[in-house]
């Protein structure tokens, strides 16, 4: 009888959990990497910062909600949502098919595209260009994946898209991928690389962002798309992208 | 027939040297000896638990580790080949890479530990205070720092591949460690070699290549293979620096198929296989050389 009772109290308050989770929520943990500028990074007083940040935060006051931000390292933020240790992720994700099968999106909130960035003295100016050569990317971003998809060029991921960079100031890579924004961050706005890389071409592709939630968590994704859609009729999001610069 | 022990601390790490000292009747020496023999030590290695026949538990443990891994690995291949066929497909040029950072760290830490070793037994002030330094400093430092301190510095100054860049890394670490086995190592001969080589008219570098070394080789074995574990199991580091080694690899698989539960099982059950693998040739080895005494 006192196991089924302890049983009957393990289940229910399991139960009280999981709908308390599923539940529009009045704080939201969202998780993000915040290496990628301009879009998410850490600025000099040691604050999440960046268009990402400001969009989720508007979001956020126009749904009615309060936003805890986590600084999660890019390889395994995917596993850290599945395994619940935040509700959503905003880190410049791009909505692709192969996240949409284990994750929900929200509605796109912003369209970007990869662009290439190479040394100075390098005359390819697109990434099958580089045949025989390295070029790095974050480790499991679009960016990696434009350059698996290139015959003969050799993939080097990173952790992060400062220590590719970095790796290309050395001469040990021919060329970076990334979204478009972090790419100008990096190549033209830091004095050091500016000197040394180059942006070439347009941005290849065309990639929505959207805000990341647990597969199944229709609520967060309803509350989320409302605010979303608030956000953009107000053209909040309009005087974001000029506040970071992007176009 | 004397037992000698001693002892060797670097950085956390603590080894059981237990060795005879040799044919030489000694005096002194004895007395100091088996008072020290009676003290308690405490053997606990970094780089893996080595399956002596002495030890029963330990050596089962390793059977029953050993296959029951290999036994996993396969089970789970077969019954579900996605996404364990995947994963195991797309990892094997990882275990190269990683193999070959640790063969070529491990051979350079050697050359660096010996240097260090005879550096800091030397009567040399300038050479030992140096050999000192270099211990000190890198004994300080996290790996992981010295694994990104070293890499990006490197590219500063010289142009050199990931993978070279890495092995130097890991080798400029684990030679520190092997400079203080190399020491422990000569220190454990018996200071009546030297004065035995002494008195027949060699001088002090030929005792030291001739008489001296070659005995401490014996000794230093055991500790070096331990060392090469640690380093192999260390190696994960390096895919910290973009060196495709096997955990990048299974990172990567990982990033993109978001099976990362499913990606770190095989990878904890490769690295398990190798580093039991490698345990039991050690065992062997330290049982062939202890035979030879």
């Amino acid at each position: 009888m006192k196991f089924i009772r302890i049983m009957a109290a393990v289940l229910a308050t399991g139960l009280c959990l999981a709908s308390a989770a599923f539940a529009a929520p009045k704080n939201v943990t969202v998780a993000t990497d915040a290496t990628w500028p301009p879009m998410e990074f850490v600025d000099a007083n040691k604050k999440i910062v960046g268009f990402d940040i400001d969009f989720m935060n508007a979001v956020a006051k126009e749904a009615g909600f309060q936003v805890t931000f986590k600084n999660t390292a890019w390889d395994g933020i995917f596993a850290g949502i599945a395994a619940g240790q935040y509700d959503a992720i905003i880190s410049s994700v791009t909505i692709t098919a192969e996240r949409k099968a284990k994750f929900d999106f929200t509605a796109p909130y912003i369209s970007i595209g990869q662009i290439l960035v190479v040394p100075k003295a390098e005359k390819g100016n697109k990434v099958a260009d580089l045949k025989g050569k390295r070029v790095g990317a974050q480790i499991g971003t679009t960016g990696a994946m434009e350059i698996k998809k290139a015959a003969g060029v050799e993939l080097k991921t990173y952790d992060e898209v400062g220590l590719a960079f970095e790796d290309m100031a050395a001469g040990r890579i021919s060329g970076v991928v990334c979204d478009q924004p972090t790419a100008v961050t990096y190549a033209l706005d830091k004095k050091e690389y500016s000197k040394k890389f180059k942006i070439v071409g347009k941005p290849f592709t065309t990639e929505a962002y959207g805000i990341v939630v647990k597969k199944g968590n229709k609520d967060l994704v309803a509350l989320l798309n409302k605010g979303i859609a608030s956000v953009q009729k107000k053209k909040i999001d309009v005087q974001l992208k000029k506040k970071w610069h992007l176009k | 027939m004397q037992e000698a022990f001693f002892r060797q601390q670097s950085g956390g790490r603590q080894y059981q040297f237990t060795t005879r000292a040799g044919r030489w009747p000694a005096g002194q020496a004895t007395n100091s000896m088996t008072t020290e023999a009676k003290k308690q030590i405490i053997d606990v290695g970094d780089g893996a638990a080595i399956p002596r026949k002495s030890d029963r538990g330990l050596f089962t443990a390793w059977r029953i580790a050993f296959f029951g891994a290999i036994g996993t690995l396969l089970y789970l291949v077969k019954t579900q080949p996605d996404p364990y066929l995947n994963i195991l497909k797309f990892v094997p040029d990882g275990i190269l890479v990683t193999f070959q950072v640790t063969l070529g760290a491990i051979l350079l830490a050697s050359v660096i530990g010996l240097i260090t070793g005879l550096g800091r037994i030397s009567k040399n002030r300038f050479i030992n205070g140096a050999a000192s330094l270099y211990v000190e400093i890198i004994r300080g430092i996290p790996l992981l720092v010295q694994i990104f301190y070293i890499y990006y510095a490197l590219g500063r100054f010289v142009q050199v591949p990931a993978i070279l860049s890495a092995i130097i890394a890991m080798a400029v670490c684990y030679g520190a460690y092997m400079g203080e086995v190399v020491r422990a190592g000569i220190e454990s001969i018996a200071k009546g070699q030297t004065e035995a080589a002494l008195s027949l008219g060699m001088n002090a570098r030929q005792t030291m290549f001739h008489v001296i070394l070659p005995q401490s080789v014996k000794v230093i074995l055991p500790p070096v293979g331990n060392e090469f574990i640690a380093l192999l199991k260390d190696s994960s580091l390096v895919s910290i620096i973009a060196v495709a080694d096997l955990l990048r690899r299974g990172r990567e698989f990982a990033s993109e198929s978001f099976t990362y539960f499913e990606t770190y099982t095989v990878i904890a059950l490769i690295y398990l296989i190798i580093t039991l693998f490698f345990s039991k040739i050690i065992g062997v080895l330290e049982e062939r050389v202890s035979v030879n005494k």
